[in-house]
């Protein structure tokens, strides 16, 4: 059951064998399996629960109701990234672009090594894996519906010789209206408000929308479950109603940003000082193409494509059309260029380059702000501002090879590439991290980390908690590293995972 | 302040889109307005001093008080402080610029001008029935 805040008429207790915090990509999935299994199971959602009829292809009307921030979030450090993040049933998978990867076969291998995850092995990953793509209609985007952008580019691409091809997304019959990240108006992605969130309330679990969690209770270090207080979802302010949920375990999984902003503003599970650091970002550059042939934007499937041949190296490259009021903010002009740019927005394709961040540093801190907003404190450096610029040289590389008239980086003293001989300066010139003036990013990760030292990590390899019993954390920010792709497939197979877990700890007791 | 301040940048960040709908000072005023309240506490004090200080360097730069000043300098302002490697300098007009170009593109008119059409996207969209049965024909239009 789904239940909403006008459902709601007064104070809440209640008692439950699992509360939840958060339904994204790391709650949905163990209030389902949890439910399946018979368990109780009671979910906090702070976002309102919006469905396809909301979703009108209007970003930015959808970025002020279902984007933390209005989407505006942006990182402290050099350079700002926008770091948008969804806050709605579903939470972030309503608003993603349906990318469902696996992680890169090393990044396994890297766990064991360094973090001593050596429980989860490459068997039982792969099992997960399977099962989430059947349950999730995992399928390769369509060629004859991903548009004329992603085509172009990959066009553009097999003539350099580079490895490419068509993502593997969660949309079942998508037919392309360009709108992923602002709720798919057709109901083709299955992201968890369509999928796991339908199938948990099947089984009995309750979603409180529009419910922010405020304390875990806690005695002799065992987790006993969540006080909570209903919030006005334009606001964001209380509307004076609380909830109290008894449970017998309490699963955190708000995000790999707001999950450690919610452990250090109660000062728990921090014993190892690792709450809130190791942040990765996967920050990610854009390049908008200026083709001589019309692109048709926004229409296809905004994130369809794929070149992969420098995965290994950290460099995904992944694109890429944007409504006109998104686009405008992308170009570098302003004024009478920016104006006589936008008439040729029909001509122009976006794509971006994503970058797996080994160098650069990242924190999440719990701050005195207005508001309920953690702080972000994010700095590009050594490698990986390289790799940024790389991913900018192949992109444009890439847009020329596929017949672009120019090409805009964001890149300062690079916007605007008109031949290959602006794009040979770029590939031979140096840059810092303050010369890109626009980034962004979407894969938060890392900042509660899993490991088998609790010197140096917050959770087990089951997401228990090391320091307080029964307290578990399923999302992004277990992940000890970034799975060199976007995340939500391995945050769903670790949330699958650690599901038989908690129904372990149940049965006993 | 916040209105009288998105009021006067928008036609400089703006310019003047050539074949393009007419901008709506007014509800685009409004909806800038609205965004901006719409994120984190702290955007709306940054803005109004991302204006001042768009002003004073405007004022340095030129050499002319502001009220002196033309579109056409303000905008040549905004691209100069854009293209500058500081990155707090070129954040100035960015900032300014995007609840502004925001909400001018947003409208449907310009849309449509555009070669997008939500309206009928979304009313395709409303045709087609996904479920998750994995039996049935795949879709039905």
């Amino acid at each position: 059951m789904i239940i909403r805040p006008e459902d709601v008429k007064g104070d809440i207790t209640k008692s439950a064998d699992v509360v939840v915090i958060g339904s994204g990509a790391g709650g949905a999935p163990i209030a389902k399996e949890l439910a399946v299994e018979g368990r109780s199971v009671v979910v906090l959602e702070e976002g309102a629960h919006y469905t396809r009829d909301d979703f009108k292809l209007n970003p930015l009307e959808s970025m002020m109701r279902m984007y933390r921030d209005a989407g505006q979030t942006i990182t402290l450090g050099v350079p700002s990234v926008v770091a948008p993040m969804g806050n709605t049933l579903g939470g972030t998978t309503t608003i993603n672009s349906g990318t469902a990867l696996r992680m890169l076969g090393p990044i396994l291998k890297k766990w064991h090594m360094f973090h001593g995850l050596h429980d989860i092995t490459e068997d039982e990953m792969g099992l997960l894996y399977s099962h989430l793509e059947e349950y999730l209609f995992v399928k390769k985007a369509d060629p004859e519906v991903a548009g004329p952008v992603a085509n172009t580019f990959l066009e553009g691409a097999r003539k350099l010789g580079l490895s490419s091809g068509w993502l593997p997304r969660n949309a079942k019959e998508c037919e392309g209206y360009g709108s992923c990240a602002f709720g798919c108006p057709s109901g083709a992605k299955q992201s968890m408000d369509v999928s796991f969130i339908p199938d948990a309330s099947k089984s009995g679990a309750e979603f409180y929308t529009c419910c922010r969690a405020e304390s875990i209770k806690v005695s002799n270090d065992v987790a006993k479950g969540v006080t909570g207080r209903f919030v006005d979802p334009s606001s964001g302010r209380s509307t004076g109603i609380g909830i109290t949920v008894e449970a017998k375990v309490v699963v955190l999984a708000g995000g790999a940003i707001y999950s450690p902003f919610f452990l250090l503003r109660q000062g728990l599970a921090n014993s190892s000082g690792q709450v809130g650091r190791n942040l990765e970002i996967h920050p990610a550059v854009q390049t908008v193409a200026l083709m001589d042939r019309p692109m048709d934007p926004p229409k296809g499937i905004p994130q369809s494509s794929h070149v992969d041949e420098f995965k290994d190296e950290g460099i995904m490259l992944e694109g890429g059309t944007v409504p006109p009021e998104v686009h405008a903010v992308t170009l570098p002009f302003y004024g009478k260029a920016h104006a006589a740019h936008m008439k040729q927005y029909p001509n122009m394709g976006i794509f971006g380059g994503m970058v797996s961040d080994i160098d650069s540093w990242g924190r999440v801190l719990a701050l005195p702000r207005a508001g309920y907003s953690p702080s972000i404190f994010y700095s590009l450096k050594g490698r990986d501002v390289e790799k940024a610029r790389l991913a900018t040289v192949i992109m444009a590389e890439i847009w020329f090879a596929a017949g672009a008239k120019k090409v805009f980086t964001a890149i300062t003293g690079h916007t605007e590439l008109g031949s290959t001989a602006d794009l040979r300066r770029l590939a031979q010139s140096r840059i810092r991290a303050r010369d890109i003036y626009a980034m962004s990013a979407y894969h938060y990760l890392g900042t509660c980390r899993m490991g088998s030292d609790p010197e140096w990590s917050v959770v087990k390899h089951t997401g228990e908690t090391w320091d307080v019993e029964n307290l578990f954390i399923s999302d992004a920010s277990i992940l000890p590293t970034s799975p060199g792709v976007n995340p939500q497939l391995t945050i769903m197979a670790l949330a699958t995972r650690n599901a038989g877990f908690i129904d372990d700890k149940l049965n006993n007791g | 302040m916040l209105e009288k301040t998105v009021r006067e940048f928008m036609p400089v960040l703006l310019g003047t889109p050539e074949g393009l709908p007419d901008p709506d000072i007014e509800g685009q005023t409004r909806f800038a307005l609205e965004y901006l309240s719409a994120g984190a506490k702290e955007f709306k004090p940054v803005y109004l001093i991302a204006a001042a200080s768009f002003k004073v360097l405007a004022v340095l730069l030129k050499r002319k008080p502001w009220s002196m000043l033309t579109i056409e300098e303000k905008d040549y302002v905004a691209n100069k402080l854009f293209s500058y490697s500081n990155p707090l300098l070129r954040s100035i007009p960015l900032l300014l610029a995007m609840p502004i170009l925001a909400s001018y593109y947003r409208r449907e008119e310009v849309q449509m001008a555009l070669g997008f059409d939500a309206k009928a996207l979304k009313a395709d969209a409303e045709l087609r029935t996904v479920t998750r049965d994995r039996d049935l024909p795949p879709k039905c239009k």
